[in-house]
């Protein structure tokens, strides 16, 4: 054996310098993927914000109408089936006429015509108004300031969206219509208002994106979340204390296993086939309702349940077993009294995660028809299960379909929606991962 | 000589488990082999052995924890009280409520001080109401030495107790089902002298109530607080006498052997 050459403990070797610069890379590779991943996130949530903030704010005509009974309600005698024969045409010159009024008398310039002004309102608005009046009749004859929807090209001529230079090349508006919002902004009639309706209204069409709202959306996910939670959470956990706790060791036993990791693997739009066929086809229980949507979702949720469920029974320190099983209880009072209490952290955050990934899910939705374009309103539960509705994540995809650019801000809007409702889910899990930690 | 002795001993006192050729098995590993043990009323029974000779094994036999473990099997007779334990009749259930268990590890349950002892009672009904409940727990307590340490705080939890307080709170759990038969499995193994010592007197004045079977890695902890001794190797029961008798005059050369150091 060769005698090595003592080194001082201030010099490193060779081989010392070596494997620290290994570190050294390995620590920088990782720094690198998270900054990268850091700016990403950042520019994701950039572009989504500075796309869909826009949508929660809306330019909003604010002037007096005078309801009158010669052209409202021609009988004279609120009738509502000779009040309904006012259509929203009427509707449209009235609010016109209203308008018209309203710039001369605060003395702005203007060279548009009566017509012209009908295309500055929003389509929605003469409907909006229509309804007003139909379910109080008693406003007929009045003078009642209204604060109407003004039309997707003036909202977006004040979200930067539309330019005059764009607007000589639109049929659907013109630089007067622009010059006049002007004007009326500085006078106080036109204002920037928060955007309740984008939360509250349903979907409109095509032509219109400054009426369109989540509310038909909202309404449908949280129904499906709601009949995904009813329905998974307990067959969920009472599969999984089944299988962990009861079930003979066998290869019956272990097939299910694997073939529940690989459910949870499965795309989801199989699942949205599965629930076509079964639930729609077979079942023929309705389209785009909620029910079936919730359905199979449940089935998608199932294994996602499963899974972290089992893995939080099998946590439980089997001590606490022995512990119960000594002083006599049976399995299943060591299950129910403490098992599952120790297990319920790990359950439920397994379950909200389950949840909040069946909230974000789109494709298996798309086939069971919740696609469609769902205007009313699904009743009150239960029966509203079964009404038609629209669910967050396909209003998203739907908005992104449509050809007026006013829905792109209304798909970013929708998307931080989307996007508080599953940060608000994830706090409800760690807020209850927290109380219910394991305290022993 | 050794068998007069036990003859005597049988004369005067109950048996309360007498087991009979037992077997048990892991898969194909044959375990325990003909263990023939007659465990007596109000006396300490002491398990010595080395690791793996299948003195844990045996004792979880006598209240069927082994159930819980698939691949296990029984085979031959465990008597308590002229009945067999592994009757197809037996509800595992009720048996472990008169044999009671006291692990290695102090297991208490992550609840208060008062409902790791109220359990057992609640879940057998054993009370009517809950002043008897009170007693119960109190006088629990007070058998397991601990009531002045927690009787201001039973509200607090079970696991916050140092090691040898939890042991002793396991150990009152483990009585307030008021069991026939204690089975204590290596108590003292996770606990410092001086907690190990306070559970030591504890088994010595529950004797006057229970039978206590105890295994143990520490003969003299065998010699200080067991009356009878058992001393297993390789699954089989060699030596089964007076504590006094095992420690002083050994019969087998392997007791010898074990309790002088040189196997085990």
């Amino acid at each position: 054996m060769t005698a090595t050459p003592r080194i001082s403990l201030f010099a490193q070797d060779t081989r010392t310098k070596r494997r620290n610069a290994a570190e050294a890379r390995f620590r920088s590779y990782g720094l690198a993927a998270i900054v990268l991943a850091l700016l990403a996130l950042v520019w994701l949530l950039i572009s989504i914000f500075s796309g869909g903030l826009p949508a929660f704010k809306q330019s909003f005509l604010t002037f007096p109408v005078t309801l009158e009974e010669s052209v409202l309600d021609k009988g004279g005698k609120r009738d509502p089936a000779i009040m309904a024969k006012a259509t929203t045409v009427t509707y449209a010159k009235v609010l016109a006429k209203a308008l018209e009024a309203e710039v001369a008398a605060k003395g702005l310039e203007t060279k548009l015509k009566t017509k012209d002004l009908t295309k500055m309102i929003s389509e929605e608005s003469p409907a909006t108004l229509r309804d007003r009046v139909l379910a109080d009749p008693s406003l007929i004859g009045q003078t009642i300031q209204v604060s109407v929807l003004a039309s997707g090209r003036i909202d977006g001529y004040y979200k930067g969206r539309v330019t005059m230079e764009s607007a000589a090349k639109d049929k659907n508006t013109s630089p007067e219509q622009l010059a006049l919002a002007d004007q009326l902004k500085a006078a106080g009639v036109l204002t920037m208002q928060f955007n309740s309706g984008f939360l509250t209204m349903p979907d409109a069409s095509d032509k219109r994106p400054e009426a369109a709202g989540l509310g038909v959306a909202i309404i449908g996910s949280l129904y499906m979340m709601v009949v995904v939670l009813v329905l998974a959470l307990p067959i969920g956990v009472a599969a999984s204390v089944y299988l962990e706790e009861f079930a003979p060791k066998n290869r019956i036993t272990d097939l299910i296993e694997v073939n529940i990791a690989n459910l949870a693997a499965v795309p989801s739009i199989v699942y949205g086939i599965l629930g076509l066929a079964i639930f729609i086809n077979f079942a023929g229980l309705p389209q785009s309702a909620p029910i079936v949507g919730g359905l199979v979702l449940t089935l998608m949720t199932l294994p996602r349940i499963i899974i972290p469920t089992r893995a939080a029974l099998k946590a439980v320190p089997p001590s606490i077993r022995d512990a119960a099983l000594g002083v006599g209880a049976s399995n299943l009072q060591t299950i129910t009294h403490h098992v599952l209490p120790l297990a319920m952290p790990g359950i439920l955050t397994g379950t909200i995660i389950g949840l909040a990934q069946a909230l974000g899910e789109t494709a298996p939705l798309l086939l069971i028809g919740m696609v469609a374009f769902v205007r009313d309103f699904p009743g009150a539960p239960p029966e509203g299960l079964f009404d038609p509705a629209a669910a967050l994540p396909v209003q998203i995809y739907n908005w992104t379909q449509r050809g007026d650019p006013g829905f792109v801000e209304r798909a970013s809007g929708a998307i931080i929606v989307l996007l508080v409702f599953l940060i608000a889910m994830n706090a409800v899990a760690i807020y209850l991962r927290r109380k219910f930690e394991r305290r022993w | 000589m050794k068998d007069q002795r036990l003859e005597t001993r049988v004369d005067t006192q109950t048996i309360k488990i007498s087991a009979q050729k037992a077997q048990v098995y892991y898969g194909t590993n044959h375990a325990i082999k003909d263990v023939d043990v007659e465990i007596l009323d109000k006396t300490v029974t002491a398990f010595i052995g080395p690791s793996g000779c299948g003195k844990s094994t045996f004792l979880r036999c006598l209240n069927r924890m082994n159930d819980t473990i698939p691949s296990c099997r029984v085979e031959g007779k465990i008597l308590l009280e002229g009945e067999d334990i592994y009757d197809a009749r037996v509800d595992p259930v009720q048996l472990r409520a008169r044999i009671g268990m006291v692990f290695q590890k102090p297991n208490p349950f992550p609840k208060s001080i008062y409902d790791n002892v109220a359990y057992g009672p609640k879940i057998h009904g054993l009370t009517r109401n809950k002043a008897e409940l009170d007693e119960i727990v109190e006088s629990c307590l007070r058998k397991a030495a601990l009531w002045n340490e927690v009787k201001d705080r039973l509200a607090a939890p079970g696991t916050g107790l140092s090691g040898g307080q939890q042991q002793r709170l396991c150990i009152a759990r483990a009585i307030a089902t008021s069991p026939e038969v204690l089975l204590m499995d290596e108590p003292c193994s996770a606990l410092d002298p001086i907690a190990t010592a306070q559970v030591e007197e504890l088994i010595d004045e529950l004797r006057s109530q229970f039978s206590v079977v105890i295994v143990t890695h520490s003969m003299q902890q065998a010699a200080r607080v067991s009356q009878r001794t058992a001393f297993f190797h390789l699954g089989n029961l060699v030596e089964f006498g007076e504590t006094g008798q095992i420690f002083t005059n050994p019969q087998d050369p392997r007791t010898e052997s074990y309790i002088s150091g040189r196997i085990g």
